[in-house]
């Protein structure tokens, strides 16, 4: 076990977990912060997106124990659900089950804050490898669009 | 009424205390369900306030009511609520509490099902919320599949609907001392015959009606369609602002206090089991807690998720592969290919084929159990809640009444959801080690163990001369591994080759695609082909290297859908570029649902039609994970047109209904654009 330090959603979290633990399973099973999805663990579904120094990261792929940024999971994306991309998200329906979303939420925020104009191109770039098998891509699109222009 | 009494007889005014009302209403038939009360307080729920319809049509003219009632006050119970039948109550602040008993997977069912509720009950939208049912006897079979859980209820919910709008008319009737037929309902408002005097909803309840509701089934819907203002109106899902936040509690978001996490080392083979296993080096392990034999597998249970998956890994478990062993694909084809038969003479036949497909929800299979002495609770996404209950009593060994199953949001599942193994597995391990069980199934596990969609051949025949539609014959009897559901199910393989067949006999006609259909096939049928054909432009020229293709399919034979798809090829790959879609589902209840419907299934067809069957080598799925059984990605999605062909007949189901056609309609535009028919999913040039 190591002792794990964190800065998640602007808090300071300590916490004893096994060293090289998924940033992920860290998360979900440690920090009780399960808005954070798996979907595959090997870092192609893009289900468990966080963001680190607000940069879109699979935490899947990341130690726990080598995250020296500050992380962002979509509990701490805005305070009260109003990010622009979540309140895209909303005027376009964009979510069936919503198992992908906080993984899909989080990428187009993190392209958004890097791309605030993002062109077809840099939108299929951030946004291909985020799986959704309900099929919702079309609405993604849209509801990009929809915070690129208001925000 | 059909229960020989006039309403006014239900009611009278029982007495007025300090300016007060109490209102008490008998009514005949049944009372609340104290099965579904009981339950409901038990475990989690999911509860939900729906947020406001997008377009609700015209500006409601009702003034807010608190004008007309101020002159009266209501000391009654603030905290009071009534419950007109299982499927709704209604709160003293006028809010009213639906309970979903179908599982809701992002198809919009806890939506639709308080739609169609508050519509009859005339409620206001906002201030309606869904509660998710556990498994429940009492709400008869609560199995989702068949795209039927609107089209089955539609009746019943509008029932429900007028029976609270009853209660709540006879409880104003009775104040007011006059006829409840006189009187009129706004949003959330019974309004006196003479105009003038308003009680609210929640004025009603907050007095005091001590009714028994009538009997639903001995209610009829009382609005003319033509007067809906919620069903037909575009409204969001009533979980959108939870996903939004990722604020959703799935299965596997679940913890109990003590719980333990569970992975299974599982056998790659269909019907292999364990022979030896290293138990010792798994329980190293830190956070490994137990090692546990779970029928042909080996459990892992763990303080947490990682661990279990690390023991696992450190099991390095040695396996019997069993009989299927020196299964393949390639052999089970074989088999199935021997059984064609010859296509006679003055027909065109062809034979189809379907790979084993994957239900690969994002959401993996999970469970939770909490086995205790004398009762068990479990949480798992299902779409078959008492299915459920009933495999996770014979684990338990325990009676029926003494399970309770709970039904958290489904990420997806498209079949997956009728079966149980995650169940019997978080059961057995709970009853083993003592403590609550979360089994969790890895991507892997989820992709190998599947219950698939299942390969077959499918052939298809007709008169050459193109005067009848196909006829199918379906090579696909016993397989030697699961099968099961699978969004659309045997809709899929028959349009693909019913609709691929119709081209070639057009083909071979020198006819052009759509009007071979128009020719062949029914009004209904003919009136989506004729949108979706006008829609697409079908005749007019294209890009270079695009081409059109069309297909249709009537999905269990009661919602007629027909696609047009363009395509082209890219670096020798099929590209979709734009699907229009003209869809007859009857009564359109939420029209954004039944276009979120439409593209997602449109996705799940076209993800099958181009990207990765589930092949089978030494008895095993060869595809482990998103990299070799791939979806459809974002950059690969068509540009999806949805149009409505309204027909005023009850509603007639969604969730499946787009997949089929549109795997026939891209293999009909890349024999156009090429002159090539592929006859094999996935379609490859």
């Amino acid at each position: 076990m190591a002792q794990i330090r964190l800065n998640v959603n602007g808090d300071d979290r300590i916490f004893d977990a096994p060293a090289h633990i998924p940033l992920l399973w860290a998360l979900r099973d440690f920090l009780g912060l399960t808005g954070t999805k798996y979907g595959c663990g090997i870092g192609i579904c893009g289900a468990c997106t966080v963001h680190v120094d607000g940069r879109a990261a699979r935490s899947c792929q990341v130690a726990a124990d080598q995250v020296t940024g500050r992380v962002t999971t979509i509990e701490g994306l805005s305070a009260d659900g109003d990010h622009p991309v979540q309140q895209a998200w909303l005027a376009e329906n964009v979510a069936q089950c919503g198992y992908c979303q906080p993984g899909q939420i989080m990428t187009a925020a993190a392209l958004l804050a890097g791309t605030p104009r993002p062109n077809e191109a840099e939108v299929e770039a951030a946004m291909s490898g985020v799986l959704c098998r309900c099929g919702t891509y079309q609405r993604i699109r849209r509801a990009i669009g929809l915070a690129a222009g208001s925000s | 009424m059909t229960t020989g009494m006039t309403r006014r007889e239900f009611i009278s005014v029982s007495s007025m205390v300090g300016g007060g009302l109490l209102v008490t209403v008998y009514l005949a038939g049944c009372s609340a369900s104290e099965t579904v009360m009981t339950t409901m307080m038990a475990g989690t729920r999911t509860t939900t306030t729906l947020p406001p319809p997008t377009t609700i049509g015209p500006p409601e003219t009702t003034p807010t009511t608190q004008a007309e009632t101020t002159t009266t006050t209501y000391p009654g119970d603030p905290n009071a609520t009534i419950r007109p039948s299982i499927y709704v109550l209604i709160d003293g602040t006028g809010g009213v509490t639906v309970t979903a008993f179908r599982a809701e997977m992002g198809q919009g069912i806890r939506t639709a099902i308080a739609m169609i509720i508050a519509e009859e009950l005339d409620a206001e939208w906002n201030r309606v919320r869904v509660e998710q049912a556990p498994a429940d006897p009492a709400f008869g079979d609560q199995v989702t599949g068949g795209s039927l859980s609107v089209s089955d209820h539609y009746q019943l919910l509008r029932r429900v609907g007028a029976a609270a709008r009853q209660v709540l008319v006879a409880a104003a009737a009775g104040a007011w001392e006059v006829d409840p037929a006189e009187c009129r309902t706004e949003p959330g408002v019974v309004v006196h015959p003479g105009g003038d005097l308003r009680l609210t909803y929640g004025e009603l309840v907050t007095a005091g009606i001590d009714a028994e509701a009538p009997r639903v089934d001995r209610v009829e819907p009382w609005k003319d369609p033509a007067q809906f203002r919620i069903i037909g109106t575009p409204t969001p899902l009533c979980d959108a602002p939870e996903h939004g936040r990722g604020a959703t509690v799935y299965t596997n978001d679940i913890t109990l206090p003590g719980m333990r996490y569970a992975v299974i080392a599982r056998c790659p083979t269909f019907g292999g089991r364990f022979l030896e296993y290293d138990r010792a080096a798994a329980l190293a392990v830190q956070g490994v807690t137990d090692v546990v034999e779970v029928g042909p597998g080996v459990a892992v249970v763990a303080d947490h998720t990682w661990a279990a998956l690390q023991g696992r890994d450190a099991l390095a478990v040695e396996w019997d592969l069993g009989v299927l062993a020196d299964t393949t694909d390639e052999g089970i084809r074989q088999e199935l290919a021997d059984r064609t038969r010859a296509t006679g003479s003055g027909l065109i036949g062809a034979t189809y084929s379907i790979p084993y497909f994957a239900h690969a929800a994002l959401e993996p299979v999970c469970a939770v159990a909490d086995v205790q002495p004398g009762g068990c609770e479990v949480w798992t996404a299902t779409q078959d809640p008492q299915g459920a209950r009933d495999v996770a009593r014979r684990a338990a060994g325990l009676p029926g009444e003494s399970v309770v199953v709970h039904t958290p949001l489904v990420g997806g599942k498209f079949g997956r959801g009728h079966y149980h193994e995650a169940v019997e597995e978080a059961v057995r391990l709970s009853q083993i080690t003592g403590a609550p069980i979360k089994v969790f199934w890895t991507r892997e596990d989820d992709l190998r163990h599947d219950r698939y969609h299942p390969m077959s051949l499918y052939q298809a025949t007709a008169p050459a001369s193109g005067s009848a539609r196909p006829t199918i014959q379906v090579n696909s009897a016993g397989s030697p591994i699961p099968t099961g559901a699978w969004r659309s199910v045997q809709n899929f393989p028959t349009a693909f080759a019913r609709e691929s067949l119709i081209d070639e006999v057009a083909a071979a006609n020198g006819i052009d695609p759509v009007d071979l259909r128009l020719q062949l096939m029914d009004a209904d049928a003919r009136r989506v082909i004729e949108r979706a054909a006008a829609e697409s432009g079908w005749g007019s020229s294209l890009p270079g290297g695009r081409a059109r293709g069309i297909a249709y399919h009537a999905t269990f034979g009661v919602t007629h859908v027909a696609e047009v798809v363009e395509v082209s090829l890219e670096d020798g790959r099929i590209r979709v570029h734009r699907v229009v879609c003209a869809v007859d589902c009857g009564t359109v209840v939420n029209p954004d649902t039944v276009r979120a419907q439409m593209e997602g299934g449109i996705v799940f067809g076209l993800t099958a039609a181009l990207k990765d069957g589930i092949s089978i080598e030494h008895g095993a799925v060869v595809q482990s994970n998103f990299d070799d059984y791939r979806l459809l990605p974002f950059d690969e999605m068509p540009e999806v047109e949805v149009h409505f062909v309204g027909t005023s007949k009850p509603p007639t189901g969604v969730g499946e209904m787009g997949v089929p056609p549109v795997a026939p309609a891209v293999a009909n535009a890349v024999f156009a654009l090429t002159g090539m028919r592929l006859r094999s999913l996935p379609l490859r040039v």
